[in-house]
C-alpha cells in the first residue's frame, strides 16, 4: 500500500507543476498578445457595397493561436438581417504576426430583396453583432461578443427637382427643350459615378452623367426635349445606373 | 501540543503567502487589471482560505486517523470548490461592452483530476493508519 501511496503522492505532484506551469505560462502568453485595426475602406462597385477593415494579430506567447472566426452581422434598426460577413484565419503560429482585413458586404441584391431600398435615398443606423471566436493552445476555446451601431448614409440623400423652366429650340418649332434642376446629397462614404436618366411620364426623358463624392451635395439641369404641345408633367421618375448599383424607377414629386 | 500548534500556524501561514499574497502581488506587478475581476480575486482568498484551513486542521490532527480524514474532505472540498468557481468549465467576464466567454473544461478536468488522486491517497493514508495501527495493537513489542 505504501508503493501505491508514494505512486499517488509522485503522480498528484507531478500533475499540479504542470497545471500550475500550464496557467502561469498561459497567462504570460496571454499578456503578450498584442492586436490592432487600420483605417476602415469604404468602396462599392458591381453592386456590392464593401467596407474593409484592416487588423493585425501579434501572438508573442508561447502559444499557438488556431481556428480563429471573425464575424459581423448588420442588422437594420427593424431587426432584419441586412449582411453577413466572415473572416477566417486557421493559425496563428506563436511568435508571429499576421495582417488581415475583415470585408463587410452589404450587396445591391440584398437590399432589393428584403424590401430595403429606402436605404438608397434616407439615412440610417445599423446595429452591429461582432463575434470573434479562436481556440488558445489549442485546448482552450474563446469567444467574445460586442454589439456597436454604425451610421448608414444615404448615396442618393435628400433627392428632389426643382421648378421646371420651358426654353424654346431655335429654328425648332414643333419641340421645345425642359430644364429639370435636379440635386440629390451622396451622404455615404463611396464615390458616385454613373448616369441618371429622369423620365418625365407621358411627355419626355432626359439622361445625364453624375459623379458625386463621398459626402457632397450635388445639382445639375437635366434637359428634356419634348414636342411643343406635349402637355405639363405630373410626375417624374429616376433610373440611376452606377458603378455601385443600379435602381429605377424612384418616384420624385415636382418641387 | 505547542509545538504542533507553531507548527500548524508557520505552515498556515506559508501557504497564505503561497496562494493569495504572491500571486496577487504577480497579478499587479504584471499588469494585470485585477480591479476589474472583484469575483475571481474573492474565489483566490476563499480559495488561500479554505487551503490554510485544511492545512492547518491536518497539522494539528497529524499523527491521527483524522489527519487523513481532514485531508480527504479537503480534497472533496476543492473538487466542489472548482467546479463551483470555474462555473462547471464556462466563464464569462463582461468588460465593458465585450462579452468574453471562456471554455475552461479542460483546465477543471485537470484540477478535478488532481484532487480525485489526492482524496484517493488520502483514502490510502487512511487505510494504512488504520491497518497499521491494528498490527500495532494485536503484536505489542
Amino acid at each position: 500500500m505504501k508503493h501505491a501511496i508514494r505512486a499517488l503522492s509522485i503522480a498528484t505532484t507531478v500533475l499540479w507543476i504542470l497545471t500550475v506551469f500550464f496557467s502561469v505560462t498561459s497567462i504570460y502568453s496571454a499578456l503578450k498578445l498584442s492586436f490592432g485595426f487600420g483605417e476602415l475602406e469604404a468602396s462599392a462597385s458591381s453592386e456590392v457595397f464593401t467596407m474593409s477593415l484592416p487588423f493585425y494579430i501579434n501572438n508573442g506567447g508561447f502559444y499557438d493561436i488556431s481556428d480563429l472566426n471573425v464575424t459581423t452581422d448588420i442588422n437594420s434598426r427593424d431587426g432584419m438581417r441586412i449582411s453577413n460577413s466572415t473572416t477566417l484565419i486557421p493559425l496563428i503560429s506563436r511568435g508571429s504576426r499576421v495582417d488581415r482585413a475583415h470585408n463587410i458586404s452589404i450587396s445591391m441584391d440584398d437590399i432589393i430583396s428584403k424590401d430595403l431600398t429606402d436605404l438608397l435615398f434616407q439615412d440610417s443606423v445599423f446595429d452591429i453583432d461582432m463575434f470573434v471566436a479562436l481556440k488558445y493552445a489549442r485546448a482552450i476555446p474563446l469567444q467574445l461578443s460586442s454589439n456597436t451601431t454604425m451610421f448608414w448614409g444615404a448615396p442618393l440623400a435628400n433627392i428632389s427637382i426643382g421648378e421646371i423652366s420651358y426654353i424654346p429650340i431655335p429654328g425648332n418649332l414643333t419641340h421645345l427643350k425642359i430644364i429639370v434642376p435636379f440635386s440629390f446629397e451622396n451622404h455615404s462614404s463611396f464615390t458616385l459615378d454613373g448616369t441618371v436618366r429622369l423620365e418625365l411620364v407621358d411627355v419626355g426623358v432626359g439622361e445625364t452623367s453624375i459623379s458625386v463624392p463621398p459626402m457632397t451635395a450635388y445639382s445639375t439641369q437635366v434637359e428634356v426635349v419634348v414636342r411643343s404641345d406635349a402637355r405639363t408633367p405630373t410626375e417624374a421618375r429616376a433610373y440611376f445606373e452606377t458603378s455601385a448599383f443600379s435602381f429605377g424607377p424612384k418616384v420624385i414629386p415636382f418641387g | 501540543m505547542a509545538p504542533r500548534i507553531s507548527k500548524a500556524v508557520i505552515k498556515g501561514f506559508i501557504w497564505f503567502l503561497m496562494l493569495y499574497t504572491v500571486p496577487m502581488l504577480i497579478l499587479s506587478m504584471s499588469g494585470v487589471p485585477v480591479d476589474l475581476f472583484p469575483d475571481y480575486t474573492e474565489l483566490l482568498g476563499v480559495y488561500a482560505a479554505v487551503t490554510v484551513f485544511f492545512v492547518v486542521a491536518a497539522e494539528l490532527l497529524s499523527k491521527t486517523v483524522f489527519q487523513h480524514a481532514f485531508n480527504m474532505a479537503k480534497a472533496i472540498v476543492m473538487m466542489v470548490f472548482f467546479v463551483y468557481a470555474l462555473n462547471g468549465g464556462f466563464v464569462t467576464v463582461d468588460f465593458a461592452a465585450i462579452h468574453i466567454s471562456v471554455d475552461l473544461r479542460v483546465y477543471l478536468a485537470m484540477l478535478l483530476a488532481i484532487n480525485f488522486l489526492g482524496l484517493a491517497k488520502s483514502a490510502l493514508q487512511a487505510l494504512n493508519f488504520i491497518s497499521e495501527r491494528a498490527e500495532t495493537s494485536q503484536h505489542p513489542r
